[in-house]
């Protein structure tokens, strides 16, 4: 297993947000974490890329509700749980966050470069960047713009395209269809199929199950913190009740 | 004319203590009360080295803002850093850094106004006033000052770290950028900043341990019309504070006493009309 999570427990004050979860995906795989809003999905790939943590550190010193966080966290044979999440980034664990969050005073070019901050060989980079360009030809076109006013589809290959400048082996995306026209979120699903043709790990958060499960052979299901089900798309839609209850179609 | 050189002199050093000032503020959200003390103890550092001990005036000013940095850095590891997610905390500890430095420079060098020498003596005469060649020395290493800066923040690998780490400090974690250590070297830029501001004007200023409150006041507005956290808008905004300033000084009788009052009516009417301010962003949730 490329990523491997093993009884992880994320509690704010008394509040379980996890809930002694494990789960694994192996080298190529594109997997996907579904659930209902407010499952905890987002806290999970918060607290494997180290976020949870750093936030604990921070509201350890405004004395802000306390953080706790239990559990192993194994991520291409080492463990993670304890490294801070500048350092998971240079290991090959990437995440491109909820709400896209591009850098919005910056150009397009400045962004991508942002994600590439670790990368000090100016030749791979620019291999990189051209496959970012290959990828989405719009970045390209706008290299130059500043990201703020880009379009909610635009902003959102962008946060892809910077998370993709980071030299992933694991790429986590967090939601990247939520907000967008039916077709754009068409594009975008393409483009991280792409993604993992390229051989990138990817590990997919979203709602939108419907597409997710024709592009995913593993599905984990998450709801209230806690991994309830797990397998294939046709597996998990045979399921009344998961269906029902927590995939809502 | 007088009006024109004051306002450029005036306008560029508030710009140098503006950006600085922006700077720590929009990487570390910490609000440096004592930026501009750092400022004035840069200034007796160059008086004590030059004018009491003797040294070469140039090398005092290098020493002084090399001192007030590690100065600045020194107060950030012990003082700001254990404290720095309360804002308020920081502010109120800042605040007693000023006032400390306030008291010691009081101590050693007593209430007295002190100055130092022109670097280069003379003036020139362009219809019918006169313009020191200091004055156009200190205009000439600012702008140089200003475009270092901006080269640092536009072009370079930390200048994107640092811009990445203002805009959104989780994000920029995500990429790999250690976001405490960016704090920190960001402070040093700051009060280095501060330092060189100190070194520019001293020759042109008169030292006082109370010299750090006028150029406060007037350094807040300018970040406040600026746009908080905007760098743009700080070198814009305070051009044009600087311009109002030496119209006013110059233009209404007394004026002089008016600087404070107008940066503050300033300050007031742009919170009022437009908070964001000229350039600025209006701040995101954070998550
Ligand atoms: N910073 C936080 N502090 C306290 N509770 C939080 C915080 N972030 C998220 N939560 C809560 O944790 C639960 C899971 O949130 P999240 O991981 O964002 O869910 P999802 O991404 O699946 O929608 C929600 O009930 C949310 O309200
Ligand atoms: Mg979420």
């Amino acid at each position: 297993m490329l990523l491997e999570i093993d009884h992880l427990n994320v509690r704010y004050e008394k509040a379980v947000l996890i809930n002694d979860l494990s789960m694994g995906v192996d080298t190529g795989e594109l997997v996907s974490l579904v659930g209902p809003n407010g499952a905890g999905k987002s806290t999970s790939l918060r607290a494997i890329t180290g976020l949870v943590a750093w936030e604990r550190e921070i509201k350890r010193r405004s004395t802000a509700g306390e953080i706790h966080i239990e559990g192993k966290v194994t991520f291409d044979g080492q463990r993670i749980d304890h490294v801070p999440a500048h350092e998971i980034v240079r290991m090959g664990l990437v995440l491109c966050p909820e709400r896209r969050r591009p850098f919005r005073e910056m150009t397009v070019l400045e962004n991508l470069m942002a994600g590439a901050y670790l990368q000090k060989d100016k030749k791979k980079n620019q291999d990189t960047l051209s496959k970012v360009y290959d990828l989405f030809p719009v970045l390209k076109e706008r290299s130059k713009q500043i990201s703020g006013t880009l379009s909610g589809g635009e902003q959102q290959m962008l946060a892809i395209g910077r998370a993709f400048m980071s030299d992933p082996k694991l790429l986590c995306i967090d939601e990247p269809s939520t907000g967008l026209a039916p077709k754009t979120r068409a594009e975008v699903f393409e483009k991280i199929l792409q993604i993992n043709r390229l051989g990138i790990t990817i590990l997919l958060v979203e709602q939108e199950v419907s597409t997710v499960f024709k592009m995913t052979k593993r599905n984990y299901v998450l709801s209230s913190g806690k991994i309830i089900a797990q397998g294939t798309g046709e597996e998990l839609m045979e399921d009344e009740i998961i269906r029902k209850t927590y995939l809502g179609l | 004319m007088n009006i024109i050189i004051t306002g450029l002199i005036t306008g560029s050093m508030l710009a140098l203590l503006a950006i600085g000032f922006s700077l720590i503020f929009g990487v570390a959200r910490i609000v440096n009360i004592a930026h501009t003390a750092f400022y004035m103890v840069a200034g007796y550092i160059i008086y004590y080295l030059s004018i009491r001990l003797g040294l070469n005036v140039i090398l005092s000013m290098l020493i002084a803002v090399v001192a007030v940095t590690l100065l600045g850095l020194l107060a950030y590891k012990f003082l700001i850093d254990p404290i720095r997610e309360h804002e308020l905390a920081v502010m109120i500890a800042t605040i007693a850094l000023a006032l400390i430095f306030q008291e010691v420079t009081l101590q050693i060098f007593t209430g007295d106004y002190l100055s130092v020498y022109f670097l280069i003596k003379g003036y020139f005469i362009i219809g019918g006033n006169k313009v020191f060649y200091q004055q156009l020395l200190t205009f000439g290493v600012v702008l140089v000052i200003l475009l270092v800066i901006w080269f640092l923040l536009m072009k370079t690998r930390l200048g994107l770290a640092i811009r990445s780490t203002a805009e959104d400090r989780e994000v920029a974690n995500l990429m790999g950028m250690n976001e405490s250590r960016l704090a920190m070297i960001t402070l040093g830029i700051s009060v280095a900043l501060a330092g060189v501001t100190g070194a520019v004007i001293v020759p042109l200023a008169v030292l006082s341990p109370y010299m750090w409150t006028e150029p406060l006041i007037l350094m807040m507005a300018v970040v406040v019309l600026g746009g908080l956290g905007s760098i743009k808008g700080s070198f814009v905004a305070a051009y044009i504070l600087g311009f109002t300033e030496a119209l006013v000084t110059f233009l209404i009788p007394a004026g002089a006493f008016l600087k404070g009052p107008v940066a503050l009516s300033i300050m007031i009417l742009v919170l009022l009309i437009r908070p964001e301010g000229l350039f600025g962003i209006a701040f995101e949730e954070e998550r």
